[in-house]
Order: C-alpha cells, then structure tokens, then sequence
C-alpha cells in the first residue's frame, strides 16, 4: 500500500518535472522559431541575385552560406560558371554530400507535407548535424541556407535560464541541454548530479533538432522539497496541470456527448463546477503574478519578462476555459447568444489590441481594415471568441508569416469579417476537415505549440448561431478566413438614420 | 630620364595633395595607400604589394569618446581558485573604474554553469556592481561556450553600432562543458563579428586551449593576450581597455579593385573575399594612434618602359565615431614600368615591403609551429632558424626595427621546441602572431587616453 503510493508520488513527480522540461523546451522551440522566422524573412525575395546572396551572408549571424536552384534542381547560386569567393567553394565541398544525394534532399523537401514550401534539412558533416533551412518559391526555385551551427546553439544557450544561485527554483535541481552525443552543452541549476546518475525526467527535443535532450537532475530525497520550493516554479506547475486538465476535459465533453451517456442536468452542474474549479486557480494565478510585480525592485527586468509570461499565458488559459465551456454546452443545447448594440470595428480592433504584442514577436503583423462602422446588434462575447480563436490561430500556425490582413464589411444587415495570412495555409481539401474537433493539420516544428484542437469548431458553431458562418477559402498565400454574422441594424441606429 | 624627373615630380606633387586630402578635418582614419614597387621591370610578369594602411586619429575631447558596451566573461573554475580569480576580479573592477554613465556593462563568471553576475547595465551604481563581483568564488569546470554565449546575449542587449559592442573573455583552462573545438568557437566568433560584436580573449596561465582562443579574437576581430603570470593581469586587462575605449571608427570596409590585367593572387595576414578583380575586407575597429593595414599581392602583366599602369583603385569606407556619420576615401595606386632594375630597387617602398616580409616570416613560423605539432622538432627548428635569416636580411634592407624584433622573437623559438618550455612557448608563438597579423596594439607605445 505504501509502496503504491509511493510509486503514485514518484509518477506524479516525473510528470511534474517532464512537465517543467516542456516549458523549458518552448524556450528552445521559440529560439528555433524566431530563426526561422527571420530566415524565412531573408529568404523569400524573389530575386536571387549574386552581389545580393553574398551581402546577405556577411550581414546575417546565422547564416553560413547559401544556395539557389532552379525547378530542376541546377545550382543557380553559387555561381557555376562566375568566380567564387573561398567561402563558396569551402561551401560546396563540404555540402558535397547534399548535391551528390540531391534527390534524396528533394524528396525529404516534398515529403515535408503537402501544400508546405519551407522547413529543414539535416545532414552530417565534420562534428556533428548542419542545419539546412529551404525555401521553395512560386517558381519552383529553391533558396537554402546553411546555418551556423554554433550561432544557433549560442542562441539557444543565451535564451535559457542562467544559474543564478539565488534562484529558488534551481536549488536542488540541474537541468541540461545535451546534444547527439549524450554529453552536455548547456546545463543550469546547483545540483551536481554523480557521473553516471540516471536523470528523473528526460524530454527528447523535436525537429530540427532530433537528436538533442533535455534532462533533469535531482537528488531523490528532495523530490518533495523540490516541488515546493519556488513560487514562480508553482505557478508553472500549476499551468501546466490546468492545461492537460483543460485538453483532458475537451476530450472528455466530446466523447461524452457522442454516447449521450449522462443527464443533461448532471452535466450542466458539472460544468458549472468546473468552470468555478478552474476559473478560482487561475484568478488566484493572476492576482499573485500581479502582486509579485508590484513587489519586484524596477530593475529586475528578467522577472517581469516571466512575469509577463505568466499573465500573457493565463489569458490564454481563460480563453481555452472559454472555449471549453461553449463546447460543453453546445452539446447540452445551452448555448444562448445575448446581443447588445455596438461597433464592429471597435470590437475587432479591441481585439486585434490584445494579440499585437504577441503577433509581433512571433513576427506578425496585423493590418485592419475597417469598414463595419456603423451601430448594429450582435453578441460582442461571441464575436471575441470568434476572433481570438481566429487571431490564435494565426499566432499558432502563422508565425513569421509577415502579415495579417483583416477586413471587415457591413451590407444591411450581414457583417462579412475575412481574416487572411500568409503562413503555410490550409492544404486543399482540408478545408472543411479543420473545423472537425481535435483536428490537427501538420506535424511539422511548429506543433509544440498548445491547443485543445477545438478553437475552429466553436469558432463556426458561434458563428451558425449568429445566424451566419464561418468557412475556410482557398488561397494561393497563406490562410485565409470569412466570417459572415447576421447583425441587424440597430433600432437607436435607424432612428438616427431617419430624417 | 629627363621623363623620370618630371615623373618624381608629378609624384612628389600629387603625394602632397594626397596628405592634404587625408588631413581633411572631419575624417577619423588616415588611409594610406602604397605600392611595394613604384616602378616594375618592363617585359615581365611579376609579383608586387598593395598595402592599406588605416591609422585611427584619436578623439581627443574625452566627452566625445565612443560610448561601450561591453560584457566581462570570467572564468571560475576551480582552476581559478586562489590568487588568480583575486587578481581577475580586481583587473575587472579597475577596468569598470574608468567607464563612465554612458557605457554598459555586463559580468559573467562561468565555471560548468554560468552565472550572470551583472546583467548588462549602465555604469552607474558602482557599489552594486562591485558587491556583485565581489561575491564571486572559484569550483568546477569550464563551460567557456555556455560563458560566452551568455556574453553575446548581454551585449545584444544594447547591440547599438554607435557604441564599441565587445565581449572580454578571460580563461585559464580548457574548455570542457559544451562545444570546445576552435573550429567551433572561431565560427562563434564570425557569427558575432556580423553583428560588430568583437571577442576579446586573455589566456591566463599555461592550461588553456590558444587555438581555441586565438582563433575566436581572429574570427570575430578582437583582441588576444597571453598573460604567463597571473602578477600581469592587471596590466593586460588595461591594454585592452585603452583600446575599447579609443574606437574612432568601425564597420570598416577595405574595398580593392585591382587594374584591368593585374591579377589579386591573395590578402597576406586577414581574411578576404576575393571575387574576379575585387577584393574585400573588413575590419571592424581602427583604435585612435594605431595603424591596421591591409596587404594584397598581385600579379602584373608584362608591359612596355615608359608605360604607366594602373594597378588598383582603393575604397575605404567607415563609420565615424566622432561624427557619427559614414565616411568614404577613395584612392588610387599605380606603377610605371622602367628597363632599369636599379631604378626598381631603389624605388622600393620600404614600409611597404617590411610588411610584406613580416606576414610571410608569419606564414612560415605558423609552418614550423605544425611541424612542431606533429612532432617534427629539427624540422621545425630549420624552419624558424630559416625565418629568422630571412627576417634579419631584410630588417637590414628595409631598416626596420619590427623586423629585427621578430628575428629575435623567431630565433628564440628555435630554441624552444623541447617538451619541457613548448607548452609556454606555443602561446607566446600563437599570441605574437595574432599580433603581427592584426596589428594588434600592444599598450608600449600608446598613449595614455584617459
């Protein structure tokens, strides 16, 4: 019995640490990605012209070298036939192995999904992996960059946690960052596990970065100490099992209601109570982060930045808990739209407010325009959680896509909304799939990112109760949305009209 | 020869007007351009040198001096315990003295972790600053990547090219944690030089790798100094310093294209692109009271007596850090070809030739420290012994001190190929010539700047 349920604490405390080993692993995900963001950025330029590609290369960090081919795959760049600079031909012997196997490289660049223009490629050379970021434009011709694979590595390490030991989360615990061969790179924390100590808990990292792990160290008596110690570490904690909570009961609500096993009236009170169950921790989360920002000396910089962190992603968790919500009782034929005179414009840019900051630096930009301007009647909770769950999108799948474009258009009485991005779109004939629940479309780099896989859905129930829909139109950029709602001029608004 | 004199003359004339044009008030380098051989034997192919040279006029208003930002990686392994990280930790707190409140600082000790002592923070409160340093002990391995990794991140946060953006590496040992080839760290290096951060490195003590930190200052255009004794830290730490802190211009850009005919066979010393007849370098400081130049040999056609050739128009663009504004010099360097060979020798340019010697004699002694490696002693030994007469001749010919001075340097190496002094030996080898090679300031002859 004890030993059960000593096991049961052990489990729950690999879970804990894993957990912690994946938020660090966002860490290392958002440093690749602000790369390929920014690769993305300086590649796609449509023009490939030498003097061009070579200032390119000695201007950008991480860019060791690069390449152009044509639709059949020929070298354009370097130069076949002009004279090389030294770093060209170093670049050409040592990718040798890249242009003797070129269909191999373009096979995995097909491969890498339908309907995707970009990703990387990685080969073996000299002491470990290079990093090959590829860019496929309308054309056929393929750009590729060959990246610093030390560059990319100091990225990361200037991104991860330092070993300050005054930090309570770190006391008792090392955390490393190990590469193909096992041995550290990078490793944070006053622990020093033994030589051969096992780790507690192990995440193995995604692609490109395969072969790399993050382990976490801790001596075994201080399993207990070390989960209590650190409020920051609890608040984390504390996230992480509200999210798997949230993804849980998403599932949960789904399955249940397809098997119409329980009384619509058990269920309704359930959901009340989970909705108080996980809105209180949450509230509590966001008073404590607030408060210990008041608390912080002006200068701590670092702490504010987790700070912010902390109340960017409790936003985020107030709008999966709403979105659960609506799923729950959708399915108990409960959900109710209340509408109230306003501005659509004003309610999009609201909106629009609220997810700049993070847009930017996923490298978004959002441009509104507006033309639904005038007072109409429809429900403004519903038309957030609409967009938000549009714009999160946006955020999710989109980064470094540049631009978002969002339109808005009020004839009689129908709003037409149509939100477009220029990410990796929507492949073709997916377009109805997306809106299945739990539907996920790739599995590429960009999947450590969170989400219930029930945002769209909502999105287009809300939508249909509004009396109008949502649907998913093929485009040759990016993703592109419209949105149509009924919203009929308000009463106010036609006596103004009047004469 | 009635020509020839005219031709001095024209020479002598346009001379004055070039040193009229670099006295120019507003430009902060002093570009001069030369060739090795003012006059070419007619009816040959033959081999001559372009030399650049960009000497810093200092910024004497102290006020105006170019703000820093700079970030000190310490190493605190346990290495370091003792005197050494007493003596590292008081060279860092004099070198922050003179800073001034607008110049950023950052402090980072690593041993197998990293530790950010100060992040990257104006120079203001002195006292937190240095209880911060204070608080530092020695224990563990060396986790330099990790170290400087931090470094770069600290300076980026006021990554600003109107400041000097460096990071001043301190090691006593070989790196262990993370990757610790040079090949790996030199790549670091040309990564950041991107960005115009410069790594400066100070190997301390006889422990630490100096491919390693050679290549990581070459590659990114910093500093390297080998410190023996732990007694000079102090001393080299303010060389360094007089040097961040007399930047006057950056981001400079050497560009040469050579004549139609005249071929660029390669840049002697630095790295270059050379592409057809353009070659390009970049540097990415000029201190002030220091001269950095950039060699090119060429290869120029056969050509009639009497005929003049143009052998290469020189570019050099900058940012002015007094200023604040770009600056462009342009120059042009050209030969005549004459049927006599004693016109050819007495027309030599001393400085120039002198600088073309010492970067072969550098080539050469980076030959025998390879053969050394291999463990080809006498080898080596003819090797250095060779450079040395070859130095000594030409210090004679082309009166140089610099010169005799490496001739020395070089016979000294000879002598010290056994085991027992090699391990001392190839630091100072690798560190002099990191030296020559980028001409590196080393404190003697400077003058005092704050």
């Amino acid at each position: 019995m004890a030993q059960q349920e000593h096991e049961v604490v052990e489990n729950r405390f690999r879970e804990a640490l894993t957990g912690r080993l994946r938020d660090i692993n966002t860490v290392v995900l958002r440093s690749v990605e602000k790369r390929e963001t920014e690769l993305l950025r300086l590649l796609d330029r449509g023009s490939y012209e030498t003097g061009e590609l070579r200032e390119l290369v000695r201007k950008s960090p991480f860019i060791h070298s690069v390449f152009v081919l044509d639709a059949l795959g020929n070298r354009l760049h370097p130069p076949p036939d002009g004279p090389l600079t030294d770093y060209e031909r170093e670049f050409l012997e040592r990718s040798g192995q890249v242009w003797r196997d070129k269909q191999s490289f373009y096979s995995s660049s097909e491969a890498a999904g339908t309907g995707s223009s970009h990703g990387w490629y990685t080969w073996y050379w000299g002491n470990g992996v290079n990093l090959l970021f590829w860019l496929r434009d309308a054309s056929g011709k393929v750009i590729g960059a060959e990246c610093d694979r030390s560059r990319m590595l100091a990225d990361i390490v200037g991104d991860l946690p330092n070993s300050d030991p005054s930090d309570p989360d770190l006391q008792g615990a090392r955390i490393a960052l190990t590469g193909g061969d096992g041995a550290a790179v990078y490793q944070w924390g006053t622990y020093e596990p033994a030589a051969n100590e096992p780790p507690r808990a192990r995440l193995d990292l995604n692609h490109p970065l395969d072969a790399w792990s993050l382990l976490y160290f801790a001596p075994p008596a201080e399993s207990g100490q070390t989960l209590g110690r650190g409020m920051l570490f609890n608040l984390a904690a504390g996230m992480a099992v509200l999210v798997l909570a949230l993804i849980g009961l998403a599932s949960y609500f789904y399955w249940e209601s397809t098997r119409e096993m329980r009384e619509a009236a058990e269920r309704v009170s359930f959901v009340n109570q989970v909705s108080h169950e996980l809105k209180t921790p949450l509230t509590n989360i966001r008073m404590y982060a607030e408060l210990l920002e008041q608390s912080l000396p002006e200068n701590d910089s670092k702490a504010t930045q987790q700070l912010e962190v902390i109340v960017s992603e409790s936003q985020r968790l107030s709008r999966l808990i709403g979105n659960v919500l609506t799923f729950a009782r959708k399915h108990n034929d409960k959900l109710a739209l209340h509408n109230t005179t306003g501005n659509i414009d004003q309610c999009i840019q609201f909106v629009l407010d609220h997810f700049k900051a993070t847009l930017e630096s996923r490298g978004v930009r959002a441009v509104f325009t507006p033309g639904a301007g005038t007072t109409v009647e429809f429900d403004r909770d519903a038309l957030e959680q609409i967009l938000g769950n549009l714009f999160s999108n946006v955020e999710k799948y989109a980064a470094g896509g540049h631009r978002m474009e969002v339109t808005s258009r009020q004839e009689g009485s129908t709003t037409s909304i149509v939100i477009s991005d220029r990410g990796p779109g929507i492949p073709k004939g997916q377009e109805e799939k997306i809106f299945d629940p739990f539907h996920r479309l790739s599995n590429k780099l960009s999947d450590g990112v969170t989400g219930t896989g029930i945002g769209l859905t909502i999105a287009r129930d809300l939508a249909r109760k509004h009396g109008g829909d949502l649907k998913a139109v093929a485009s040759d950029i990016g993703a592109r949305f419209e949105l149509e709602l009924h919203t009929p001029q308000s009463k106010s608004s036609l006596k103004e009209a009047q004469p | 020869m009635i020509r020839q004199r005219i031709w001095h003359a024209v020479a002598a004339i346009s001379m004055v007007f070039a040193a009229a044009q670099s006295l120019k008030a507003s430009e902060q380098v002093k570009v001069d351009v030369a060739v090795a051989k003012p006059y070419l034997l007619a009816g040959q192919k033959q081999t001559s040198y372009i030399r650049v040279g960009l000497t810093g006029i200092p910024i004497n208003d102290t006020g105006r001096r170019t703000p820093v930002n700079v970030a000190i990686v310490l190493d605190k392994s346990g290495s370091m315990t003792g005197e050494k990280l007493r003596k590292a930790k008081d060279a860092a707190l004099a070198s922050i003295d003179r800073l001034g409140p607008n110049d950023i600082v950052a402090v980072i000790a690593y041993d197998q972790t990293v530790d950010v002592l100060v992040p990257a923070t104006k120079v203001a409160d002195r006292q937190a600053l240095r209880a911060s340093i204070e608080r530092l002990t020695a224990g563990g391995s060396t986790a330099l990547f990790a170290g400087v990794s931090k470094g770069a991140a600290e300076v980026r946060k006021f990554l600003d090219r109107q400041r000097v953006n460096r990071i001043i590496l301190l090691s006593d040992g070989q790196a262990n944690v993370g990757p610790s080839s040079p090949g790996d760290l030199g790549n670091l290096g040309a990564s950041l030089i991107k960005e115009g951060i410069s790594v400066t490195t100070l190997g301390l003590g006889l422990d630490y790798n100096e491919d390693l930190m050679t290549q990581l200052a070459r590659k990114s255009d910093g500093n390297h100094y080998f410190i023996q004794n732990t007694s000079d830290l102090a001393r080299q730490f303010k060389y360094e310093f007089d040097d961040v802190l007399s930047v006057v211009a950056q981001e400079v850009t050497v560009g040469i294209t050579c004549g139609p005919g005249v071929r660029p066979v390669r840049v002697l010393g630095r790295e270059a692109d050379i592409t057809g007849q353009t070659v390009t370098t970049y540097v990415n400081q000029v201190y002030g009271d220091q001269e950095k130049y950039v060699l090119l040999e060429v290869e120029v056609p056969a050509e009639r007596a009497g005929t003049e050739r143009n052998i290469a128009d020189v570019r050099v663009s900058y940012v002015n850090m007094a200023s604040k504004n770009p600056d462009k010099i342009s120059r042009v360097a050209s030969s005549r070809f004459t049927g006599s060979p004693s016109v050819v020798e007495s027309s030599m340019n001393a400085t120039v030739m002198a600088s073309a010697v010492e970067q072969i004699a550098v080539e050469r002694n980076k030959q025998a420290v390879a053969l050394r490696d291999q463990g080809k002693i006498e080898e080596a030994r003819k090797v250095l012994l060779d450079n040395a007469a070859f130095l000594s001749e030409n210090a004679v010919k082309y009166n140089s001190k610099e010169l005799e001075e490496y001739k020395g340097k070089n016979t000294k190496d000879a002598d010290s190929l056994a085991p027992a002094v090699w391990e001392s030996q190839r630091k100072a080898i690798l560190s002099e010539q990191n030296v020559r090679q980028s001409q590196q300031g080393q404190g003697q002859d400077r003058k005092k700047i704050d």
